[in-house]
């Protein structure tokens, strides 16, 4: 993600390029809509957390603070838009039934898509301060220091919800009881 | 687990590559010896090397054009919006409508239509676009379903009520329109496109046909109705998918 371009483009959208908003529409609809989605399980809220995202970006671009990077100002809203709409739609009980439903094994599973849906709904599992952390680093590749920027803690407690985060989902899928 | 604390922070160090040299030593020689700490490694870096593996999921392909239709132009560089404005292929023919170039106005007539003077709507002509700038403060619905999402919001111009559709469908829906209080009469229909959308009214209702993005107003008659509403169902493949309901009664003319 080029810094230098994301800020050019937020300054010519600014002064009302409309064509920039497209260009970064088009550069982080996709990164934001997965973000959304792992957090939601729910292709229809991503895409409703989504809109919201980039229409509350356009409508406060003026607001961006171009010493941060655009990526981790947009992920932000992305990941504080998910976290409102799992409040609106109560998503974070958990979902033990799904999980059991697709069966649960000593080791983790290997088959592809049982594997992903295995995933997706150990995800939903844990809690939203980890799942965060779990979607920036894996499904955004973001590293530990673009993780505390977005989130605006400290590295240190981007690694502690991280590997707290990873244990909680290793223990899901592997059957082991959840601390 | 009884794995120390510290040899579960390298592991997760070792799985994000960001282990240092000593500390990797240290790793290894636990690892060498300490068969719960391998299993551990191998399953963390297993679960880690499945998420990041995990393909990305597109957005829908209409999700780009749904956030820019509602995205609405700043003012503070007006030139340059107007230059955007004038790229965008349905604000371009919207300024043709003043020209009359790309206007399709359609009157439908029926005997009960008839017995009611039509108001002359041409003077509307543009103001699709205007409302969609303009509409805060006016009754507006926002529809987001998997069949259909977009835009319709309303407002008035002397005894003309315009409601103005920017909505993007996946195959074809009817929206069928209904308003009960006999005061409220169909009075026209305009759209952006020069064809795209079909209209049929009957005493009550007005039922339009959509496919794809579309951009259109619906125009009616409202001879002095107070607490007015028009009810609005959303049909795709003969099953109501979404129904809400806009106020025009307390709509306040332009």
């Amino acid at each position: 993600m080029s810094r230098a371009d994301d800020t050019e483009l937020v300054k010519q959208c600014i002064n009302g390029d409309r064509q920039a908003f497209e260009s970064l529409l088009v550069k982080y609809q996709k990164p934001v809509f997965n973000a959304a989605y792992r957090m939601l399980h729910s292709a229809e809220d991503a895409k409703d957390v989504t809109q919201t995202v980039f229409l509350k970006v356009y409508e406060n671009l003026d607001k961006y603070d171009p010493k941060h990077r655009f990526f981790s100002w947009i992920y932000r809203i992305a990941m504080n838009e998910s976290i409102d709409c799992l409040g609106r739609i109560n998503r974070t009980e958990p979902i033990e039934d799904e999980l059991e439903d697709q069966g649960r094994g000593p080791e983790l599973e290997t088959d592809g898509e049982l594997l992903k849906s295995q995933l997706q709904a150990a995800l939903m599992n844990v809690k939203p301060e980890y799942r965060t952390v779990i979607v920036l680093k894996h499904f955004l590749e973001c590293s530990y220091e673009e993780i505390g920027e977005i989130l605006a803690i400290p590295e240190k407690t981007v690694k502690s919800r991280l590997y707290t985060g990873r244990q909680l989902l290793k223990d899901l899928l592997t059957g082991r009881d959840v601390h | 687990m009884t794995i120390d604390q510290k040899i579960v922070e390298l592991i997760n160090a070792d799985i994000d590559g960001v282990i240092s040299v000593a500390d990797k030593g240290e790793l290894d020689a636990v690892l060498a010896t300490n068969s719960e700490a391998r299993l551990y490694h191998a399953e963390l870096s297993r679960l880690c090397k499945d998420m990041d593996s995990a393909q990305a999921i597109e957005p829908p392909p209409h999700l780009k054009h749904l956030i820019l239709a509602l995205a609405k132009p700043k003012r503070r560089n007006a030139r340059a919006a107007a230059s955007w404005l004038m790229s965008i292929p349905a604000l371009r023919l919207s300024a043709a409508f003043a020209a009359g170039v790309a206007l399709t106005l359609t009157f439908v007539s029926s005997d009960n239509l008839s017995k009611s003077a039509f108001d002359d709507v041409t003077g509307l002509v543009g103001t699709i676009s205007e409302s969609a700038g303009e509409s805060s403060g006016k009754p507006s619905i926002q529809v987001s379903r998997a069949d259909i999402t977009g835009k319709i919001a309303a407002h008035r111009s002397g005894r003309i009520v315009v409601i103005d559709f920017d909505l993007v469908s996946r195959g074809p829906v009817d929206i069928i329109a209904n308003f009960a209080d006999r005061n409220i009469w169909f009075n026209g229909f305009a759209q952006l496109e020069s064809a795209g959308t079909s209209v049929a009214a009957e005493p009550g209702r007005v039922t339009l046909r959509m496919d794809g993005k579309r951009r259109y107003a619906l125009y009616l008659h409202d001879a002095g109705s107070r607490d007015a509403t028009v009810d609005l169902q959303f049909v795709s493949s003969g099953t109501i998918v979404h129904e809400a309901q806009l106020d025009i009664g307390t709509l306040k003319g332009d």
